[in-house]
């Protein structure tokens, strides 16, 4: 009897602990009760992600940018309208204006920002530009070089300036330095990764890291060297750790956080019902679409076979006609996103006038009909004894994804395509790697539906993507990403000249032409262009999003009204 | 005793060993890897690709993958991540108290409910204390964990606003005793409500089994009091078949909950090997799981020695 009642005591104690008051459990801004900007407090980010490294040279994570905007920072930034502006520089070099090209090579010449700062208030100068290049080519872990390796030299002729030699016409530079390295810290690093500098980057922004604890919560906390004296209004900022993104949205509502990171847009709608809460959908740079392999579907396939179904342009067509992309916005997206048209479907490279051409099931039957496929008695069509069933492939335990193949199976099931499911987990359809057999590389598989983004300069991606020398193959290895294996010498022509001048104007010019023409080849269906969508609570304010930059890119304007 | 402890130690090695193999072969026997974490970066190209399969050794046979891990293994250099490059018996290290102090308070909750509630089930048997136990026990031995925990933070977390949602404590907050207890009533509740099924279940057994038995006549018949007769002379036996299910369990204590400590956002073991194995991160699944399985033997082992201790019938050959 007298276990029982330790039982009970215990019970008592653990209902006692329940009955506790919401201690601490909501976090407080300022009582300040103005209209204005607040100054102090502290707001909680819920991110149902965790980064695992905030160091610009080997961060590869959404969520890694999203925390460390507060406290990385580079010689340019990208602005809302998709255009470049000075960050720790003080203006943006372009051609004839800090940019010179003499012969085949060029030179950019960046001047910092007068008396800058690293948050443990030591001064940043052209030594850190210089050594950030260094450090980037010699860790053999950096995440990517593209860039720092057509660079020749850096020149230091003072402490403010910084002219950086490339070997040949980089018309991609402004994007190089986004995140600048302390050189008199990390210079006694021999490998950076295996320091706490891992977690507790050293940056210029308006906030520092000062506390970081996996798993649980990342604490950012006001950057007293930082360039605009006061100009933060929140005291800490902290990234609370979440198992997902429904966990994400529970605590919001509960109020246990003011803001998350990253909604799908299915779970938009509930959300945006919740009263005290905003649901913020801004446009991104990144494009779901289905790429078709027009090269034989196996392995390691060579470039120059002939899919028997979809090497067909009229058979590419007719897909395209029978994909109800509007619908699948409705239905399965809440009508939140906008049916795709390009690769490029922000900034200044985007391709204004390029569309796609949308639903019409008639138009995809008498495509297939002229064609000469035939229908069979299973209502399946074929031509010379190729019968035109397909699989397509996407990541599996994306319900969106899944719901969009569904409805394709019946899409094209009325148009004669028959459409089988093959899908695989992430980590197998999309490492991007010849030797772990990425399905794209290696050409094994028909239809493949996933999302990318490019660059603010689309170029590495327009590059890698739709020229014909990037075709992945035994033959080279398995290099590029010409996943379509689309070879056209037109195309091909755009995207050299998109390659070849420095002027925004030009490049822009072949964009649009080398989509266009990437467009004609009915290669890749273009679903719809993805929304980054984020929520936050009412009291939590100032926000301006960036679609290149995350929706944190100006935590420093935040503050909390009351 | 000696001798057989001696024994089963060195026939460990073997089997260890093989473990790793296999536990190698099948994260390797998965498709892809860690590189789809460079998917969504634009500027990365095939050649930082190629660069960074070198140099976390991807590039090589999987069988000299296997040798190198090993043999850096063996000295004490467990690896490093991939996705952050931390060392891993730092980050294993880092975890390993958040999941110690989640699984110890549900292993004692478990103990000091189970065993008094076990006990009165048995001795006041068919009574509507043990028709009410008997039933919840049942209920919750068929509730899945994930499903039970949801249920606990919906009702407790989200309706009644009560307890908060998940984390082991209150971001940004110093150490607090009230805040702390707080954020573990709800993990505790939903791993302790499973097992303390189990566990009553075990000890109702064994104990109706030894009631019954001609020394419990015997104690009566001495005119023992009846509570020493039940705690002396029936439990004493009657737990031997729960120690051992419980120092099985042992090494679930280190290896934390998977899903547990996902559903409530637990910065625990169990977390890391989720998180590491949605990222293909080799080098620190295998020295997860080159931990775990040392424990599980070491606790097959203890379990055995346990067992004699309990009962001097049994003999080690």
């Amino acid at each position: 009897m007298k276990r029982i009642s330790i039982v009970i005591a215990a019970l008592a104690l653990v209902a006692t602990a329940c009955a506790q008051p919401q201690g601490g459990g909501t976090p407080s801004g300022s009582p300040a009760a103005s209209a204005g900007p607040v100054r102090g407090g502290t707001a909680i980010v819920a991110i149902w992600q965790e980064p695992t490294t905030l160091l610009p040279l080997y961060r590869n994570q959404t969520v890694a940018t999203v925390v460390g905007n507060g406290v990385v920072e580079g010689l340019a930034r990208t602005r809302a309208d998709g255009q470049y502006e000075g960050d720790l520089a003080k203006t943006f070099p372009t051609l004839g204006n800090g940019v010179t090209v003499s012969g085949t090579k060029m030179e950019v010449r960046w001047e910092l920002k007068p008396d800058l700062k690293w948050s443990d208030g030591e001064p940043v100068t052209s030594a850190d530009i210089k050594f950030t290049w260094e450090r980037w080519m010699a860790d053999a872990k950096v995440n990517t070089r593209d860039g720092f390796s057509d660079i020749e030299a850096i020149d230091t002729p003072d402490a403010v300036t910084a002219v950086v030699k490339y070997k040949a016409i980089y018309p991609r530079y402004a994007d190089n330095f986004f995140g600048l390295l302390p050189k008199h810290l990390y210079e006694k690093e021999a490998d950076l990764s295996k320091t706490d500098y891992n977690r507790k980057h050293v940056g210029t922004g308006p906030y520092k890291v000062t506390d970081f604890r996996v798993g649980e919560s990342i604490t950012l906390e006001r950057n007293t060297f930082y360039r605009e004296k006061d100009k933060q209004y929140l005291d800490k900022i902290i990234f609370k750790s979440v198992p997902s993104s429904q966990v994400a949205i529970a605590q919001l509502k509960a109020g246990e956080v003011h803001a998350m990171w990253n909604l799908l847009e299915s779970e938009m709608l509930d959300l945006e019902k919740e009263p005290g809460i905003t649901v913020l959908a801004d446009r991104s740079p990144s494009v779901e679409r289905i790429e078709l392999n027009t090269a034989l579907n196996k392995d390691m396939t060579e470039p120059n076979s002939t899919h028997p179904v979809l090497g067909d342009i009229e058979m590419r067509k007719a897909l395209l006609y029978a994909t109800p992309k509007q619908t699948i916005i409705d239905k399965l997206l809440a009508g939140k996103v906008k049916p795709g048209n390009s690769p490029v479907s922000l900034g200044w490279a985007s391709p204004q006038n390029l569309t796609q051409e949308g639903y019409d099931a008639k138009k995809a039957n008498d495509a297939l009909d002229k064609a000469g496929w035939i229908k069979g008695s299973d209502g399946i069509r074929s031509k010379s004894g190729a019968r035109a069933a397909l699989t397509i492939t996407t990541t599996t335990g994306n319900q969106t994804r899944e719901r969009i193949e569904q409805v394709l199976i019946d899409e094209y099931k009325a148009i004669g395509v028959e459409l089988k499911i093959q899908n695989m987990p992430s980590a197998a359809l999309l490492s991007g790697s010849w030797s772990a057999g990425d399905p794209r590389k290696r050409g094994t598989f028909d239809l493949v539906m996933f999302g990318s983004s490019p660059g603010i300069d689309p170029g590495t991606t327009v590059t890698q993507r739709y020229y014909s020398k990037n075709i992945p193959s035994a033959a080279n290895n398995g290099t590029g990403q010409n996943y379509t294996r689309v070879k056209n010498a037109d195309l091909d022509k755009a995207i050299e000249d998109s390659n070849a001048t420095l002027d925004q104007e030009k490049r822009k010019d072949a964009y649009a032409r080398a989509l266009k023409l990437l467009n004609d080849q009915y290669v890749i269906i273009w679903l719809y262009d993805r929304a980054d969508i984020d929520g936050r609570r009412n009291e939590l304010q100032g926000w301006v999003p960036n679609p290149w930059q995350e929706f944190t890119d100006n935590m420093e304007d935040w503050y909390l009204k009351k | 005793m000696g001798r057989y402890v001696a024994r089963r130690l060195i026939q460990a090695i073997p089997l260890l060993l093989g473990i790793s193999v296999i536990s190698f072969a099948i994260l390797k026997a998965v498709p892809g890897g860690p590189t789809a974490a460079y998917e969504g970066n634009p500027y990365f190209t095939d050649e930082d690709l190629r660069r960074l399969e070198a140099a976390f050794g991807l590039d090589q046979p999987i069988h000299v993958q296997y040798l190198n891990w090993f043999t850096h293994f063996i000295q004490g250099d467990w690896g490093y991540s991939y996705s952050g490059g931390q060392p891993v018996l730092q980050l294993i290290f880092e975890r390993l108290p958040n999941t110690l102090y989640l699984t110890i308070a549900v292993y004692v909750t478990v103990l000091v409910v189970a065993i008094p509630v076990g006990v009165l089930t048995a001795v006041r048997q068919y009574s509507w204390f043990d028709h009410i136990v008997t039933g919840s026990t049942f209920a919750f031995l068929s509730t899945p964990t994930f499903w039970l925990g949801l249920l606990l933070i919906i009702s407790f977390g989200l309706q009644l606003r009560w307890l908060p949602l998940g984390g082991i404590q209150t971001p940004g907050m110093d150490f607090d005793l009230v805040d702390r207890a707080r954020h573990l009533i709800l993990p505790v509740a939903t791993l302790s409500l499973v097992q303390i099924g189990s566990y009553t279940r075990f000890l109702r057994a064994s104990m109706l089994e030894t009631i019954n038995q001609d020394f419990m006549r015997t104690a009566r018949a001495k005119g023992l009091l009846e509570r020493v007769i039940v705690l002396r002379h029936a439990l004493k036996n009657a737990a031997i078949p729960l120690v051992t299910v419980a120092a099985l369990d042992l090494p679930g204590l280190f290896a934390g909950a998977l899903v547990t400590e996902q559903i409530f956002g637990w910065p625990g073991m169990g977390r890391l090997f989720w998180d590491s194995a949605t990222r293909s991160d080799y080098p620190v699944l295998m020295g997860i799981l080159a931990i775990t399985s040392t424990l599980i033997v070491l606790a097959n082992l203890f379990a055995d020695v346990l067992y004699g201790y309990l009962d001097p019938r049994i003999r080690y050959p």
